[in-house]
Protein backbone atom coordinates (compact mmCIF):
# COMPACT_ATOMS: atom_id res chain seq x y z
CA UNK A 1 0.00 0.00 0.00
CA UNK A 2 2.58 2.25 1.14
CA UNK A 3 4.69 1.11 -1.72
CA UNK A 4 2.13 2.13 -4.42
CA UNK A 5 1.06 5.40 -2.86
CA UNK A 6 5.02 6.24 -2.72
CA UNK A 7 4.45 5.55 -6.45
CA UNK A 8 2.05 7.34 -7.23
CA UNK A 9 3.43 9.96 -5.79
CA UNK A 10 6.99 9.77 -7.24
CA UNK A 11 5.09 9.93 -10.43
CA UNK A 12 2.74 12.96 -9.64
CA UNK A 13 5.89 14.87 -8.96
CA UNK A 14 7.64 13.76 -11.99
CA UNK A 15 5.09 14.36 -14.35
CA UNK A 16 4.22 17.96 -12.15
CA UNK A 17 8.09 18.55 -12.85
CA UNK A 18 7.33 17.72 -16.57
CA UNK A 19 5.00 20.22 -16.49
CA UNK A 20 6.57 22.63 -14.88
CA UNK A 21 9.21 22.70 -17.02
CA UNK A 22 6.65 23.53 -20.04
CA UNK A 23 4.80 25.26 -17.82
CA UNK A 24 4.89 29.00 -19.14
CA UNK A 25 3.80 29.47 -22.60
CA UNK A 26 6.87 29.91 -24.92
CA UNK A 27 5.05 32.94 -26.57
CA UNK A 28 5.47 34.66 -23.72
CA UNK A 29 9.00 34.26 -23.24
CA UNK A 30 10.37 37.63 -24.72
CA UNK A 31 13.92 36.33 -25.55
CA UNK A 32 13.23 35.69 -29.27
CA UNK A 33 10.41 38.81 -29.25
CA UNK A 34 12.90 41.37 -30.87
CA UNK A 35 14.37 38.79 -33.46
CA UNK A 36 10.65 37.58 -34.81
CA UNK A 37 9.70 40.93 -34.93
CA UNK A 38 12.83 41.93 -37.03
CA UNK A 39 12.62 38.63 -39.23
CA UNK A 40 8.57 39.15 -39.88
CA UNK A 41 9.08 42.53 -40.80
CA UNK A 42 11.77 41.09 -43.29
CA UNK A 43 10.13 38.54 -44.78
CA UNK A 44 6.97 40.46 -45.41
CA UNK A 45 8.34 43.56 -46.35
CA UNK A 46 9.88 41.49 -49.28
CA UNK A 47 6.65 39.46 -49.87
CA UNK A 48 4.96 42.86 -50.18
CA UNK A 49 7.15 44.13 -52.38
CA UNK A 50 7.33 41.07 -54.75
CA UNK A 51 3.41 40.72 -55.19
CA UNK A 52 3.11 44.25 -55.38
CA UNK A 53 5.53 44.99 -57.97
CA UNK A 54 5.53 41.71 -59.37
CA UNK A 55 3.02 39.11 -59.12
CA UNK A 56 -0.12 41.25 -59.02
CA UNK A 57 0.49 43.23 -61.79
CA UNK A 58 0.94 40.43 -63.83
CA UNK A 59 -2.65 38.23 -62.66
CA UNK A 60 -4.52 41.84 -63.45
CA UNK A 61 -3.01 42.46 -66.82
CA UNK A 62 -3.65 38.84 -67.64
CA UNK A 63 -7.43 38.78 -66.19
CA UNK A 64 -7.69 42.15 -68.05
CA UNK A 65 -6.26 40.45 -71.42
CA UNK A 66 -9.03 38.22 -71.11
CA UNK A 67 -12.29 40.19 -70.51
CA UNK A 68 -10.34 42.29 -73.45
CA UNK A 69 -10.10 39.39 -75.68
CA UNK A 70 -13.53 38.16 -74.64
CA UNK A 71 -15.01 41.97 -74.97
CA UNK A 72 -13.04 42.27 -78.63
CA UNK A 73 -14.17 39.03 -79.49
CA UNK A 74 -17.97 39.62 -78.83
CA UNK A 75 -17.79 43.12 -80.67
CA UNK A 76 -16.23 41.06 -83.97
CA UNK A 77 -19.24 38.90 -83.36
CA UNK A 78 -21.92 41.17 -83.46
CA UNK A 79 -20.03 43.30 -86.07
CA UNK A 80 -20.05 40.09 -87.86
CA UNK A 81 -23.88 39.20 -87.59
CA UNK A 82 -24.48 43.13 -88.43
CA UNK A 83 -22.62 42.52 -91.80
CA UNK A 84 -24.63 39.34 -92.83
CA UNK A 85 -27.71 41.12 -91.37
CA UNK A 86 -27.18 43.62 -93.90
CA UNK A 87 -25.88 41.15 -96.93
CA UNK A 88 -29.37 39.29 -96.14
CA UNK A 89 -31.25 42.52 -96.69
CA UNK A 90 -29.29 43.87 -99.84
CA UNK A 91 -29.64 39.88 -101.58
CA UNK A 92 -33.39 39.93 -100.68
CA UNK A 93 -33.72 43.86 -102.13
CA UNK A 94 -31.81 42.44 -104.99
CA UNK A 95 -34.43 39.49 -105.21
CA UNK A 96 -37.48 41.71 -105.18
CA UNK A 97 -36.14 43.99 -107.24
CA UNK A 98 -35.12 41.37 -109.99
CA UNK A 99 -38.83 39.84 -109.54
CA UNK A 100 -40.47 43.21 -110.14
CA UNK A 101 -38.54 43.99 -113.61
CA UNK A 102 -38.47 40.33 -114.76
CA UNK A 103 -42.52 40.33 -114.57
CA UNK A 104 -42.66 44.14 -115.82
CA UNK A 105 -40.01 42.32 -119.26
CA UNK A 106 -42.40 39.80 -118.96
CA UNK A 107 -45.83 42.08 -119.38
CA UNK A 108 -44.11 43.91 -122.02
CA UNK A 109 -42.99 41.72 -124.04
CA UNK A 110 -46.61 40.08 -123.78
CA UNK A 111 -48.41 43.36 -124.44
CA UNK A 112 -45.88 43.38 -127.53
CA UNK A 113 -46.78 40.04 -128.61
CA UNK A 114 -50.10 40.54 -128.47
CA UNK A 115 -50.32 43.58 -130.30
CA UNK A 116 -48.29 42.09 -132.92
CA UNK A 117 -50.50 39.62 -132.83
CA UNK A 118 -53.34 41.24 -132.53
CA UNK A 119 -52.06 43.44 -135.92
CA UNK A 120 -51.14 40.70 -138.25
CA UNK A 121 -54.69 38.93 -137.16
CA UNK A 122 -56.38 41.82 -138.25
CA UNK A 123 -54.42 42.27 -141.68
CA UNK A 124 -55.16 38.32 -142.71
CA UNK A 125 -58.71 39.39 -141.86
CA UNK A 126 -58.64 41.98 -144.05
CA UNK A 127 -57.04 39.96 -146.41
CA UNK A 128 -58.92 36.75 -146.26
CA UNK A 129 -62.30 38.88 -146.31
CA UNK A 130 -61.72 40.66 -149.72
CA UNK A 131 -60.62 37.38 -151.26
CA UNK A 132 -63.97 36.22 -150.04
CA UNK A 133 -65.97 39.73 -151.37
CA UNK A 134 -63.82 39.04 -154.28
CA UNK A 135 -64.89 35.52 -155.35
CA UNK A 136 -68.30 36.11 -154.87
CA UNK A 137 -68.27 39.08 -156.96
CA UNK A 138 -67.11 36.46 -159.28
CA UNK A 139 -69.64 33.38 -158.24
CA UNK A 140 -72.60 36.08 -158.93
CA UNK A 141 -70.87 37.19 -162.18
CA UNK A 142 -70.32 33.47 -162.77
CA UNK A 143 -74.34 32.55 -162.41
CA UNK A 144 -75.27 35.84 -164.57
CA UNK A 145 -73.53 34.76 -167.60
CA UNK A 146 -74.84 31.21 -166.78
CA UNK A 147 -78.00 32.35 -166.79
CA UNK A 148 -77.56 34.42 -169.93
CA UNK A 149 -75.97 31.71 -171.82
CA UNK A 150 -78.46 29.29 -170.35
CA UNK A 151 -81.45 31.90 -171.71
CA UNK A 152 -79.28 31.99 -175.32
CA UNK A 153 -78.96 28.12 -175.47
CA UNK A 154 -82.45 27.60 -174.58
CA UNK A 155 -84.07 30.16 -177.40
CA UNK A 156 -81.90 28.27 -179.60
CA UNK A 157 -83.10 25.12 -178.35
CA UNK A 158 -87.09 25.97 -178.65
CA UNK A 159 -86.58 27.24 -182.10
CA UNK A 160 -84.64 24.43 -183.39
CA UNK A 161 -87.31 21.86 -181.79
CA UNK A 162 -90.17 24.31 -183.15
CA UNK A 163 -88.87 24.64 -186.43
CA UNK A 164 -88.23 20.47 -186.67
CA UNK A 165 -91.40 19.95 -185.36
CA UNK A 166 -93.32 22.84 -187.57
CA UNK A 167 -91.44 22.93 -190.15
CA UNK A 168 -91.41 27.23 -190.03
CA UNK A 169 -90.14 29.89 -188.09
CA UNK A 170 -91.51 31.15 -185.51
CA UNK A 171 -91.05 34.94 -184.44
CA UNK A 172 -87.61 35.53 -183.01
CA UNK A 173 -88.59 37.80 -180.34
CA UNK A 174 -91.71 36.19 -178.88
CA UNK A 175 -89.66 33.01 -178.50
CA UNK A 176 -87.19 35.02 -176.72
CA UNK A 177 -89.83 36.46 -174.06
CA UNK A 178 -91.23 33.13 -173.44
CA UNK A 179 -87.88 31.47 -172.83
CA UNK A 180 -86.94 34.57 -170.90
CA UNK A 181 -90.84 34.25 -168.67
CA UNK A 182 -89.92 30.71 -168.01
CA UNK A 183 -86.03 31.02 -167.27
CA UNK A 184 -87.28 33.55 -164.58
CA UNK A 185 -89.59 31.50 -163.13
CA UNK A 186 -87.42 28.50 -162.72
CA UNK A 187 -84.07 30.22 -162.19
CA UNK A 188 -85.30 32.30 -158.82
CA UNK A 189 -84.90 29.38 -157.36
CA UNK A 190 -81.18 29.18 -158.43
CA UNK A 191 -80.12 32.22 -157.67
CA UNK B 1 4.04 23.31 -25.42
CA UNK B 2 7.04 22.06 -26.95
CA UNK B 3 5.74 22.98 -30.15
CA UNK B 4 5.68 26.42 -29.77
CA UNK B 5 9.40 27.43 -28.24
CA UNK B 6 11.65 29.12 -30.41
CA UNK B 7 15.24 28.04 -30.81
CA UNK B 8 18.12 29.21 -32.25
CA UNK B 9 19.24 28.70 -35.94
CA UNK B 10 22.91 29.01 -36.78
CA UNK B 11 25.05 31.85 -35.58
CA UNK B 12 23.81 34.04 -33.29
CA UNK B 13 22.99 37.95 -34.78
CA UNK B 14 23.12 40.68 -32.52
CA UNK B 15 22.54 44.49 -33.55
CA UNK B 16 23.16 46.79 -30.72
CA UNK B 17 22.53 44.53 -27.94
CA UNK B 18 19.31 43.12 -29.58
CA UNK B 19 19.31 39.64 -30.52
CA UNK B 20 17.55 39.15 -33.97
CA UNK B 21 19.09 35.47 -34.25
CA UNK B 22 17.62 33.43 -37.31
CA UNK B 23 15.40 31.38 -35.46
CA UNK B 24 13.07 28.53 -36.62
CA UNK B 25 10.25 30.95 -36.39
CA UNK B 26 12.48 32.84 -39.21
CA UNK B 27 12.96 29.98 -40.96
CA UNK B 28 8.99 28.87 -41.36
CA UNK B 29 8.39 32.29 -42.18
CA UNK B 30 11.03 32.30 -45.01
CA UNK B 31 9.22 28.96 -46.09
CA UNK B 32 6.31 30.19 -46.10
CA UNK B 33 7.09 33.49 -48.26
CA UNK B 34 9.18 31.40 -50.46
CA UNK B 35 6.21 29.25 -51.15
CA UNK B 36 3.52 31.63 -51.81
CA UNK B 37 6.62 33.51 -54.29
CA UNK B 38 6.74 29.86 -55.57
CA UNK B 39 3.22 29.38 -56.13
CA UNK B 40 2.85 33.01 -57.75
CA UNK B 41 6.16 32.55 -60.04
CA UNK B 42 4.56 29.37 -61.07
CA UNK B 43 1.02 30.41 -61.78
CA UNK B 44 2.49 33.70 -63.49
CA UNK B 45 4.78 32.15 -66.00
CA UNK B 46 2.28 31.66 -68.75
CA UNK B 47 -0.31 33.90 -69.53
CA UNK B 48 -2.75 31.87 -71.20
CA UNK B 49 -6.06 33.10 -72.08
CA UNK B 50 -7.65 29.61 -70.99
CA UNK B 51 -5.61 29.65 -67.68
CA UNK B 52 -4.40 26.09 -66.75
CA UNK B 53 -5.15 24.69 -62.84
CA UNK B 54 -2.27 26.90 -61.15
CA UNK B 55 -2.87 30.06 -63.16
CA UNK B 56 -6.60 29.87 -62.51
CA UNK B 57 -6.05 28.91 -58.56
CA UNK B 58 -4.28 32.51 -58.56
CA UNK B 59 -6.63 34.26 -60.40
CA UNK B 60 -9.56 32.80 -58.19
CA UNK B 61 -7.25 33.56 -55.63
CA UNK B 62 -6.92 36.98 -56.66
CA UNK B 63 -10.68 37.75 -57.49
CA UNK B 64 -11.43 36.55 -54.31
CA UNK B 65 -9.54 38.59 -52.11
CA UNK B 66 -10.58 41.66 -54.56
CA UNK B 67 -14.07 40.75 -54.23
CA UNK B 68 -13.77 41.16 -50.34
CA UNK B 69 -12.03 44.55 -50.68
CA UNK B 70 -14.72 45.73 -52.57
CA UNK B 71 -17.32 44.46 -50.52
CA UNK B 72 -16.24 45.72 -47.54
CA UNK B 73 -14.45 48.86 -48.24
CA UNK B 74 -15.35 49.71 -51.54
CA UNK B 75 -13.34 51.53 -54.62
CA UNK B 76 -10.91 53.53 -52.56
CA UNK B 77 -9.84 51.02 -50.90
CA UNK B 78 -8.06 50.03 -54.07
CA UNK B 79 -4.57 51.02 -53.24
CA UNK B 80 -4.44 48.70 -50.69
CA UNK B 81 -5.45 45.74 -51.96
CA UNK B 82 -1.34 44.69 -52.80
CA UNK B 83 -0.98 44.53 -48.82
CA UNK B 84 -4.21 42.96 -48.33
CA UNK B 85 -3.77 39.99 -50.34
CA UNK B 86 -0.25 39.83 -49.22
CA UNK B 87 -1.59 39.72 -45.52
CA UNK B 88 -4.55 37.24 -46.46
CA UNK B 89 -2.10 35.07 -48.19
CA UNK B 90 0.88 34.99 -45.57
CA UNK B 91 -1.14 34.74 -42.74
CA UNK B 92 -3.27 31.20 -44.65
CA UNK B 93 0.36 30.01 -45.81
CA UNK B 94 2.01 30.30 -42.67
CA UNK B 95 -1.30 28.69 -40.50
CA UNK B 96 -1.42 25.75 -43.28
CA UNK B 97 1.95 25.17 -42.98
CA UNK B 98 1.56 25.42 -39.48
CA UNK B 99 -0.76 22.08 -40.09
CA UNK B 100 2.44 20.19 -41.41
CA UNK B 101 3.66 17.76 -38.42
CA UNK B 102 7.01 18.88 -36.76
CA UNK B 103 5.97 22.09 -38.57
CA UNK B 104 6.12 25.61 -36.81
CA UNK B 105 3.76 27.92 -37.00
CA UNK B 106 4.24 31.39 -37.19
CA UNK B 107 0.87 32.74 -36.44
CA UNK B 108 0.63 30.98 -33.27
CA UNK B 109 2.57 33.31 -31.43
CA UNK B 110 1.43 36.46 -29.87
CA UNK B 111 4.38 38.92 -31.61
CA UNK B 112 3.85 37.63 -35.18
CA UNK B 113 0.17 38.61 -35.04
CA UNK B 114 0.36 41.36 -32.45
CA UNK B 115 3.27 43.62 -34.64
CA UNK B 116 1.02 42.60 -38.09
CA UNK B 117 -1.96 44.14 -35.79
CA UNK B 118 -0.14 47.36 -34.52
CA UNK B 119 0.80 48.15 -37.77
CA UNK B 120 -2.54 47.85 -39.16
CA UNK B 121 -3.78 49.76 -36.38
CA UNK B 122 -1.29 52.39 -36.98
CA UNK B 123 -1.36 52.46 -40.82
CA UNK B 124 -5.32 52.79 -40.24
CA UNK B 125 -5.16 55.28 -38.18
CA UNK B 126 -3.15 57.46 -40.18
CA UNK B 127 -5.02 56.99 -43.53
CA UNK B 128 -7.91 58.16 -41.43
CA UNK B 129 -5.94 61.04 -40.31
CA UNK B 130 -4.77 62.25 -43.60
CA UNK B 131 -7.63 61.49 -45.47
CA UNK B 132 -10.40 63.48 -42.94
CA UNK B 133 -8.34 65.24 -40.69
CA UNK B 134 -9.70 65.98 -37.39
CA UNK B 135 -13.27 65.35 -38.84
CA UNK B 136 -11.66 61.46 -38.47
CA UNK B 137 -12.35 61.74 -34.45
CA UNK B 138 -15.69 61.89 -35.13
CA UNK B 139 -15.42 57.86 -35.66
CA UNK B 140 -15.41 58.23 -31.73
CA UNK B 141 -19.34 59.75 -31.91
CA UNK B 142 -22.02 58.01 -33.21
CA UNK B 143 -24.57 59.57 -34.61
CA UNK B 144 -28.24 59.30 -33.62
CA UNK B 145 -27.30 58.92 -29.80
CA UNK B 146 -29.10 60.85 -26.95
CA UNK B 147 -26.95 63.86 -25.53
CA UNK B 148 -27.22 61.69 -22.26
CA UNK B 149 -25.30 58.57 -23.32
CA UNK B 150 -23.07 60.26 -25.94
CA UNK B 151 -20.43 60.66 -23.21
CA UNK B 152 -20.63 57.03 -22.45
CA UNK B 153 -20.41 55.59 -25.61
CA UNK B 154 -18.01 57.91 -27.27
CA UNK B 155 -15.71 56.24 -23.89
CA UNK B 156 -17.09 52.66 -25.29
CA UNK B 157 -15.70 54.20 -28.62
CA UNK B 158 -12.52 54.72 -28.01
CA UNK B 159 -11.72 52.00 -25.90
CA UNK B 160 -13.03 49.63 -28.60
CA UNK B 161 -11.00 51.22 -31.26
CA UNK B 162 -7.96 51.06 -28.68
CA UNK B 163 -8.59 47.47 -28.25
CA UNK B 164 -9.08 46.53 -32.15
CA UNK B 165 -5.10 45.46 -32.19
CA UNK B 166 -5.47 42.99 -29.47
CA UNK B 167 -8.53 41.46 -30.55
CA UNK B 168 -7.08 41.24 -33.86
CA UNK B 169 -3.56 39.67 -32.68
CA UNK B 170 -5.00 37.92 -29.89
CA UNK B 171 -7.77 36.22 -32.01
CA UNK B 172 -5.25 34.62 -34.46
CA UNK B 173 -3.44 33.88 -31.99
CA UNK B 174 -5.54 31.98 -29.53
CA UNK B 175 -7.04 30.36 -31.86
CA UNK B 176 -3.65 28.68 -33.98
CA UNK B 177 -2.57 27.96 -30.41
CA UNK B 178 -5.58 26.62 -29.05
CA UNK B 179 -6.28 24.21 -31.77
CA UNK B 180 -2.19 23.07 -32.05
CA UNK B 181 -2.68 22.49 -28.51
CA UNK B 182 -5.87 20.27 -28.18
CA UNK B 183 -4.12 18.13 -31.73
CA UNK B 184 -1.16 17.60 -29.15
CA UNK B 185 -3.48 16.83 -26.50
CA UNK B 186 -5.30 14.16 -28.45
CA UNK B 187 -2.13 12.73 -29.61
CA UNK B 188 -0.82 12.30 -26.19
CA UNK B 189 -4.03 10.37 -25.47
CA UNK B 190 -3.36 8.37 -28.40
CA UNK B 191 -0.15 7.38 -27.49
CA UNK B 192 -0.94 7.44 -23.55
CA UNK B 193 -3.90 4.57 -24.11
CA UNK B 194 -2.07 2.74 -26.61
CA UNK B 195 -3.17 0.20 -29.26
CA UNK B 196 -6.54 -0.78 -27.23
CA UNK B 197 -8.29 2.70 -26.08
CA UNK B 198 -5.85 4.90 -28.67
CA UNK B 199 -8.32 4.82 -31.62
CA UNK B 200 -10.98 7.28 -30.61
CA UNK B 201 -8.52 10.00 -29.31
CA UNK B 202 -7.09 8.97 -32.67
CA UNK B 203 -10.54 9.21 -34.64
CA UNK B 204 -11.00 12.81 -32.66
CA UNK B 205 -7.39 13.69 -34.12
CA UNK B 206 -8.44 13.29 -37.31
CA UNK B 207 -11.35 15.27 -36.98
CA UNK B 208 -9.83 18.08 -35.47
CA UNK B 209 -7.15 18.09 -38.36
CA UNK B 210 -9.85 18.60 -40.62
CA UNK B 211 -11.35 21.07 -37.82
CA UNK B 212 -7.83 22.74 -37.79
CA UNK B 213 -7.60 23.52 -41.58
CA UNK B 214 -10.75 25.63 -41.56
CA UNK B 215 -9.78 27.28 -38.85
CA UNK B 216 -6.90 28.02 -40.41
CA UNK B 217 -8.08 29.53 -43.97
CA UNK B 218 -11.29 30.75 -41.40
CA UNK B 219 -8.85 33.16 -39.72
CA UNK B 220 -7.12 34.28 -42.24
CA UNK B 221 -9.69 35.30 -44.06
CA UNK B 222 -11.30 37.02 -40.50
CA UNK B 223 -7.82 38.61 -39.97
CA UNK B 224 -7.93 39.86 -43.63
CA UNK B 225 -11.46 40.88 -43.52
CA UNK B 226 -11.10 42.62 -40.57
CA UNK B 227 -8.36 44.42 -41.50
CA UNK B 228 -10.93 45.80 -44.63
CA UNK B 229 -13.34 46.85 -42.30
CA UNK B 230 -10.99 48.91 -40.06
CA UNK B 231 -9.34 50.34 -43.73
CA UNK B 232 -13.34 51.11 -44.37
CA UNK B 233 -13.74 52.84 -41.16
CA UNK B 234 -10.78 55.05 -41.92
CA UNK B 235 -11.92 55.61 -45.73
CA UNK B 236 -15.17 56.24 -45.34
CA UNK B 237 -16.78 57.80 -42.78
CA UNK B 238 -20.02 56.75 -41.52
CA UNK B 239 -20.80 58.37 -38.37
Amino acid sequence: MMRNLSLILVQMLYLSDLFAAEAGMPQLDPKYWASQAFWLILVFSILYISISKFYLPKIKKNLEDRENKIKEDLDEANNLKNISEKKLKDYENIMTNATREVTKILLESKNILNKEIQVKKSAMEKEIESEISKAQREIINLKKESINSINSISEKIAADIIEKITGDKLNESSIKATAEEISKKNLVKYL
Amino acid sequence: MQQFTVHKIGPEIKIAGIDLSFTNASLFMVISASLICLFLFLSTKQKKIIPDKLQLISEMLYSFVAKMISDTAGSKAKPYFPFIFSLFVFVLICNMVGMLPYAFTVTSHIIVTLIMAIFIFIAVTVIGFIKHGFKYLSIFVPSGVPAVLLPLITIIEIISYLSRPVSLSVRLFANMMAGHTMLKVFGGFVISLGLLGGWLPLSFSVALTGLEILVAFLQAYVFAILTCIYLNDALNLHH
